[in-house]
């Protein structure tokens, strides 16, 4: 329909406006479409830089730095509790990974909220998120504290570059708040980032000491990545053959199948701690449920015996007492929801 | 389970009670049957509920079809002001009561979400209609009340405003209304004095046109209304104000389309219980749940293996012999040569052909939250629980659909909405949109509507 009416429409008519310094019709269009920027935004854009479309684009990125805040600043009043949790995992930990980057481990959590579940499926709104997750992850730096896993500060997170998910290489043009106000004039809804966490650590000076991040999201529309559940959680691994094992593909695999299964159960019950601290039977501690989301567990062993028959049969624990993997940390966000968050003993 | 029948009883008794106006079939009225009886009780309670007991009102009909419409939008672009508009302009020709913004917007169903949207709590009357009227509050909200039958969109109004023009997630709008299964809508372009470029507003009727098409709604034909929601809610500029509202709700009666009422459709009636009556024959007993049957009529008993073309010699009700039945009524009904054996409960006697036995279909499920008395724990692919369609009961086995990335490990958890693909051990008979409950134990652990059939009988 557009496009045959643009067609229709005679040449003279461009020119006719032109000179009058109204907006073109048919340019406006053509910015919205590689904008989506609202269609007063666009007109404005248009009757300010002379019906140029490259001065149009130069003309809306400026104002969207002004217009952005206003509209963030009118939205600000709003709840905005709907949305998705994202997971960046940029290097999964000992064992992965080339070069100088190799074995460390890094990682970020993101809560982005908007107030209706349409925006939070909107492609617009995954990027978003993708990229300040990637952001997270990039910027992390190794804590001093005793936990692994730790909130990222939001102001130095809304401050910092951004750095896009999908090409890297970019130069960043853009700082994660300018990039959530930019969207929020796109979409209209108010958009807040909630809460950030991160894991970056150096590998271990020792060669038997491994640290591994695992993650799952539950409930992806657009990207795996993002869902409206979603926890990291990092396993420590010692071993006197852990280089070795390691350096199997086959061994790594089945790791990272043991991880995936491991978050799921995380994300799937009601995980609430690591192991029960009284040693009683508890349903909310991992270590004590059924591992239902892994696969091979015929007898319906829970995640402690998994864990340790896993470590055996792999090759990774000869020496049961002093080899062995274990869980040490997760973080679990809900959208919306409260944190869960464990350490292990 | 219990709620998705009594949603489909009320609905039924709507339409009973709406039919006698002009019901041809005098008996209703003089016996008194128990889905007549259940009727006035809706009715009644249905009444209370409304504050609608002013004398002025009670001259409500429902004689006019009835149909559920939505609106859908973005935040800011006037759904409330526009659902106001309406119900103050159809309230001057007395086909509403004026509900105003304050009242729409302070409904605390609206408010709290996940709570099931009360799917009249606006509703108003046409020339041509009755509509009832929801608020689509988000997606994953909708889809639940769908797929639990808590509410429920014929049709849908894209509300659009002029200073804005399509949203990114206008985009998500439509393909909500496509995955519900709307075929048509209607688009209000809100906004329109605050635009005084008369190409502008072209541009957007152009855009959403575009739009529309991209999406498989007749983009070329789709009515769009361009006006003011709040100029009608304020009585001024009835040029863009009042006249454009019944413009819409013209177009409203004039494009969308009602879906036929359950005794147009063709004849159903899922067996509860057999019976050998000696000397007669086979008398299956159930409560027919669409369409009409006459003594003498061809039907077709179906499903749990079975396809039985008979013919019915008898109808029988509270004793009393019938020459007809309908949709509602809770009857006998004879079968011609067919042995008690036969048949089972579960089966259903059907119009010939008119529906088919399957054995593997697509739905979309919600799988309950434990605080709706589901399931605590995630389950996977390969879950068999029981699949409890009509009357029949049948063990199931639940896989993701083809295609589905990491199927193997993937896990369903309490509260979402998901597509599955169910394989039955029996065949039953079904079709694109029948629902369906899923229990395990004495649990129900999942509702869900059929969406695609995959395997026949």
């Amino acid at each position: 329909m557009l496009r045959s009416s643009l067609r229709s429409q005679p040449v003279f008519s461009a020119a006719r406006f032109y000179s009058t310094g109204k907006p073109d019709i048919k340019l406006v269009a053509e910015l919205r479409k590689r904008t989506e920027v609202s269609l007063t935004k666009a007109r404005e854009a248009l009757a300010a830089s002379g019906n140029d479309v490259n001065a149009a684009l130069d003309w809306l990125e400026q104002d969207l730095a002004v217009s952005g805040a206003k509209k963030a600043a009118k939205l600000e009043g709003r709840t905005a509790n709907e949305g998705l949790v994202g997971v960046c995992v940029l290097s999964a930990g000992s064992g992965s990974g080339q070069g100088a980057g190799r074995g460390s481990t890094r990682a970020a959590m993101v809560e982005l909220n908007c107030e209706t579940d349409f925006v939070g499926r909107n492609e617009l709104f995954g990027r978003l998120l993708a990229d300040i997750a990637h952001t997270a992850a990039f910027i992390a730096e190794p804590a001093d504290s005793e936990d692994l896993l730790v909130p990222c500060p939001l102001d130095m997170l809304h401050d910092a570059p951004l750095i896009s998910s999908t090409d890297p290489s970019v130069q960043a043009r853009a700082t994660v708040a300018s990039a959530i106000r930019d969207t929020i004039a796109k979409v209209g809804e108010k958009i807040s980032l909630r809460r950030a966490v991160t894991v970056a650590r150096q590998p271990f000076a020792s060669n038997e000491l491994g640290l591994r991040v695992a993650s799952y999201v539950h409930g992806s529309v657009g990207l795996p990545s993002q869902g409206r559940i979603g926890t990291l959680a990092l396993l420590a691994l010692k071993s006197n053959s852990l280089r070795d094992v390691l350096s199997k593909p086959d061994f790594l695999a089945d790791l990272e199948k043991l991880e995936r299964s491991i978050a799921r159960q995380i994300v799937g019950f009601d995980t609430q701690m690591i192991q029960s601290s009284s040693g009683e039977e508890t349903e909310t501690a991992l270590y004590q449920q059924p591992f239902m989301m892994f696969a091979d567990n015929p007898q319906g062993e829970n995640v402690e015996q998994v864990l340790r028959r896993w470590a055996k049969e792999k090759g990774l624990a000869t020496n049961p007492e002093s080899e062995g993997l274990e869980v040490i940390e997760f973080k679990k966000w809900s959208v919306g929801g409260d944190e869960v968050s464990a350490l292990g003993a | 389970m219990f709620r998705s029948q009594l949603a489909t009883v009320n609905a039924v008794a709507r339409r009973f009670q709406s039919s006698l106006g002009f019901s041809t079939c005098s008996r209703r009225s003089t016996l008194p049957s128990p889905p007549l009886a259940s009727t006035s009780k809706t009715t009644l309670s249905w009444v209370a509920r409304r504050s609608y007991a002013d004398a002025a009102s009670s001259k409500f009909s429902r004689a006019k079809p009835h149909m559920n419409i939505g609106t859908i939008g973005h935040v800011d672009h006037g759904k409330t002001t526009l659902t106001a508009a309406i119900t103050k302009v159809l309230a001057e020709k007395g086909g509403a009561k004026f509900t105003d913004y304050s009242q729409i917007d302070k409904a605390p169903e609206e408010k709290a979400r996940g709570i099931t949207i009360n799917s009249a709590h606006v509703e108003y009357e046409t020339d041509a209609r009755h509509y009832g009227h929801i608020d689509c509050p988000g997606h994953a909200d909708y889809i639940k009340n769908m797929i639990t039958g808590a509410a429920q969109m014929d049709g849908a109004i894209i509300v659009v405003s002029a200073t804005d023009g399509q949203m990114p997630q206008t985009r998500e709008h439509l393909l909500l209304a496509r995955q519900v299964g709307i075929k048509k809508l209607v688009v209000f372009i809100n906004k329109v004095d605050q635009i005084d470029d008369k190409e502008m507003l072209e541009l957007v009727e152009m855009e959403m046109r575009d739009l529309l098409s991209t999406y498989n709604f007749e983009g070329d034909h789709t009515p769009i209304i361009m006006g003011s929601a709040l100029a009608a809610l304020e009585g001024r500029n009835p040029e863009i104000g009042a006249e454009k509202i019944k413009e819409l709700v013209k177009a409203c009666d004039e494009w969308l389309e009602i879906p036929p009422r359950d005794l147009e459709k063709p004849f159903l009636m899922p067996i509860e219980d057999v019976f050998s009556i000696s000397g007669r024959g086979t008398v299956c007993t159930g409560r027919v749940e669409r369409g009409t049957i006459n003594k003498g009529d061809e039907v077709e008993v179906l499903g749990l293996g079975e396809n039985i073309k008979t013919t019915v010699t008898g109808i029988e009700m509270f004793h009393k012999e019938l020459d007809r039945g309908e949709a509602g009524d809770n009857m006998g009904c004879l079968l011609r040569g067919v042995k008690r054996e036969q048949i089972r409960r579960g089966m259903v006697v059907i119009q010939p052909g008119s529906m088919k036995s399957v054995k593997k279909f697509q739905a979309q499920i919600y799988v309950l939250t434990k605080d709706e008395g589901g399931r605590y724990t995630p389950f996977m692919q390969n879950y068999r629980p029981q699949l409890f369609l009509r009357t029949a009961d049948i063990t199931v086995s639940l896989t993701f659909p083809e295609g589905t990335a990491d199927a193997a490990e993937k896990m369903v958890m309490p509260g979402d909405n998901v597509e599955m693909v169910l394989d039955l051990v029996h065949d039953v008979a079904a079709e694109v949109g029948s629902r369906f409950t899923l229990r395990e134990g004495n649990k129900t652990i999942g509702t869900g509507i059929v969406t695609k059939i995959l395997e026949l009988a």
